[in-house]
């Protein structure tokens, strides 16, 4: 691979890429606002400027610029080599490039500051952005100098409602253009643009238009700094509170590697922020998955119900066991779900198994709509895998089991899962006998159900999930369960233990030691993440 | 003879006599220090009720500086608090009786305590604020479980939050009544007895501040 040197360090890059780029693989941040790995490049904010050495034996570009001198008071001429934006300029083999040694990109990276920032409105505190914004970083880093402009800064549109979900703020904005690539480039949905120019422009929604594509809040995501906010999240955090857990989106069957945050103080997510993966959803995620954390809070199913009433976990456990015995493998039907996580259908599985029902069925959330870029029309997390883990023990389709209740032949059902794919399957489940609900949500399945089990949901459990591609990737648990939810594989390992039946482990290490002949794992390449943007 | 030891006792023990108290029986029948002590009460007594029925009562923090009585009548009589005692905390309004504070949770960040809770809203569509300022929805401060280090009063970007009513918290009989909301924080006056905000900054929509000039271009 050829190399190229940055400061002191050697830097191998693949013929192509440009310096910013290969610098990010290697764990340089040079900095930059306009720039974003996933993007076209602009080139337009200046602030990833580099000096390059010129070959050996060649004179450097060299400017006549005049400079301030402070001792004399008057400008002096003097002799400046040309700096190029690192962000266009494609690395070569035994390049030199210098970024932090070198004096003139101290400065050209300063004066960039310091133009972002004139007419800047420093109102940080009531900016979303704070805590992670750049211009409050390179502040610190490259800066660090009071505004000298005494002049009342130039004045724009703020908090103009730029579709349901975004709020652009035109005074913060420093024009980067990242978000207008994104509608481009992404959405392929042009639908902003700039105006004016200079100190005046700013960014407009096409007349006529709302910014309403299903990739919104990728551009309030790629933004650099507090210009766009997201209307779901807008003034409901402060970013320092929140902690970050890496999880998988479970809005649908892409498996978008994203970050939960979280406050650990009142143990509620408060967004997700995608997490690059080149090989599942490169730097993106769609609306629907960001703001699908918000399942995690609405309509839950935080307490055990026996027949429509409240009860202790361990009352319904007591009450699901003995209609469990009751029924007989003959008229039992065990469902599993894949809304849920491998280890919770593992665990049902080999209750089942152990108990001797044979009669597997799937179900899951409805499909919905699917696009060519991200979104994949199926809404289940972990169809895949359930299939995968089914498929010797026969598994059959909900339709199928909607036949066998019909034929009267599952009086009792053993459903993982809050949802069913067919309005029509839900009406046939008020037929069964008894029905045991093991749920995250309120629902079709939870309403007609005999005994309810609280199970935890997504984010307050670890799970591996299965993608439509068939990557396995792990979610890691980010809130402790809320209400006397548990995760389900526990809520299982509970039951089969009633039933004098014990599953043969206690731990998710166990568990996922236990599973792995069953669901072979090939799991996702799973990039680190560059850069926290 | 300075440093000279004399073992004493049948023990020989070594070290300076002590002089042995006078038993005599005015010592032993305790009667002339207790008559001594009665008359520095009676002595007291007879002043304080000289002072009250005549209304020469002396400024208390004065007396406690000079000789003399030092006793006040709490809590009809306060000492004064000093000039940058910090008591709860209250809330500063602006000229139109609206809060100045921002909901920028700069206050609750800096909270060692972790006692402010703050729930920031918006101002609706059309509000010469909007885009500019946030408002607090919720503003409670658990008074009970605050510190009164006054962090959060240097925390504050835009003075809207105070220590200077000069008063402690008083004792309540229950937890909740410690749960100071916004509108009891807003309803405390300074010692200067006002209630409006030092911060100067200008407002939309008022005089002093441009707005947006976009459309004059």
């Amino acid at each position: 691979m050829p190399n190229f040197k940055l400061d002191d360090r050697e830097i191998p890059f693949e013929p192509g890429e440009t310096i910013i780029r290969a610098a990010q693989k290697a764990g340089i941040d040079i900095p930059h606002y306009c720039w974003h790995a996933g993007l076209s490049v602009a080139a337009n904010c200046r602030m990833c400027l580099v000096e390059l050495m010129p070959p050996p034996g060649r004179p450097a570009m060299l400017l006549d610029v005049l400079a301030w001198d402070k001792i004399k008071q008057e400008y002096l001429p003097q002799k400046k080599p040309k700096l190029v934006p690192s962000c266009q300029q494609a690395a070569a083999d035994g390049m030199v490039v210098k970024s932090q040694t070198s004096e003139h990109v101290d400065v050209a990276r300063a004066s960039v500051q310091e133009l972002l920032l004139l007419n800047h409105p420093v109102d940080c505190p009531i900016c979303d952005q704070a805590g992670e914004c750049r211009l409050q970083d390179y502040w610190l880093e490259h800066q660090g100098t009071k505004k000298r402009m005494r002049d009342e800064p130039v004045h724009k549109p703020k908090a103009v409602v730029f579709g349901p979900t975004i709020v652009y703020d035109a005074e913060r904005c420093i024009v980067c253009t990242r978000c207008v690539r994104v509608s481009d480039e992404l959405a392929k949905d042009p639908v902003l643009s700039v105006r004016e120019r200079g100190n005046l422009n700013e960014i407009v929604v096409a007349p006529g238009r709302q910014l309403d594509h299903p990739y919104t809040l990728m551009t309030e995501y790629v933004c650099p700094v507090g210009a766009l906010t997201s209307i779901d999240f807008r003034f409901k955090a402060r970013v320092w509170f929140l902690r970050s857990r890496r999880t998988v989106c479970v809005g649908c069957a892409t498996g978008c590697n994203s970050f939960s945050d979280f406050d650990p103080r009142d143990q509620k997510v408060y967004r997700y922020r995608p997490r690059e993966n080149l090989a599942v959803n490169k730097f993106w995620m769609c609306d629907d998955g960001m703001l699908d954390y918000r399942r995690i809070h609405e309509g839950r199913v935080l307490e055990a119900r026996v027949a429509g009433r409240p009860a202790t976990v361990a009352a319904a456990l007591a009450t699901a066991a003995q209609l469990l015995v009751a029924a007989g493998p003959a008229s039992t039907a065990v469902v599993l779900s894949a809304e849920h996580s491998n280890e919770d259908n593992f665990a049902l599985l080999s209750l089942a198994k152990s108990l001797g029902f044979s009669d597997i069925y799937q179900s899951g959330r409805p499909a919905g709509q699917g696009d060519d870029i991200l979104r994949h029309p199926d809404k289940n997390p972990n169809s895949a895998g359930v299939a995968a883990l089914g498929k010797a023990s026969g598994l059959k389709s909900f339709v199928e089991l909607v036949e066998a209740i019909r034929a009267g032949k599952a009086s009792t059902v053993i459903a993982l899962g809050s949802a069913t794919p067919t309005g029509s399957g839900a009406a046939a489940l008020a037929e069964v006998r008894s029905l045991i609900a093991i749920a995250t949500h309120e629902g079709a399945v939870v309403d007609r159900a005999s005994v309810v089990l609280p199970a935890s949901s997504w984010a307050e459990a670890d799970g591996t999930f299965v993608n439509a591609k068939g990557m396995s990737q792990e979610s890691e648990r980010a809130i402790h369960p809320h209400g006397s939810s548990q995760p389900a594989f526990r809520l299982i390992s509970e039951l089969a233990a009633l039933l004098g039946k014990p599953l043969g482990w206690k731990k998710l290490t166990e568990l996922r030691a236990a599973m792995a002949p069953a669901a072979p794992r090939s799991v996702a390449p799973d990039s680190a993440s560059l850069g926290a943007e | 003879m300075k440093n000279e030891t004399v073992a004493l006792g049948p023990n020989q023990v070594v070290g300076a006599p002590v002089p042995r108290p006078q038993r005599s029986a005015s010592v032993q029948t305790y009667i002339p220090e207790i008559a001594k002590g009665l008359g520095i009460t009676m002595k007291h007594f007879f002043q304080n009720t000289k002072e009250m029925a005549f209304g020469q009562r002396n400024d208390p923090v004065l007396e406690g500086i000079e000789d003399g009585i030092n006793c006040i009548s709490y809590p009809e009589q306060k000492r004064p608090y000093p000039a940058r005692f910090r008591g709860v905390h209250r809330l500063t309004q602006r000229e139109d009786g609206a809060p100045r504070c921002v909901a920028c949770l700069c206050c609750s960040t800096a909270c060692p305590a972790q006692c402010i809770h703050i729930e920031a809203g918006e101002y609706p569509e059309g509000d010469p604020r909007r885009g500019y300022e946030r408002f607090p929805k919720r503003f409670v401060i658990d008074e009970l479980r605050c510190i009164f280090c006054g962090f959060c009063v240097e925390a504050c970007p835009v003075d809207a939050i105070r220590m200077d009513t000069g008063v402690h918290a008083a004792p309540y009989d229950s937890r909740e009544q410690f749960i100071f909301e916004k509108d009891i924080l807003m309803g405390f006056p300074g010692r200067d007895g006002s209630r409006l905000t030092g911060n100067s900054r200008h407002e939309p929509g008022e005089g002093g501040h441009p707005g947006v000039d976009r459309d004059k271009h």
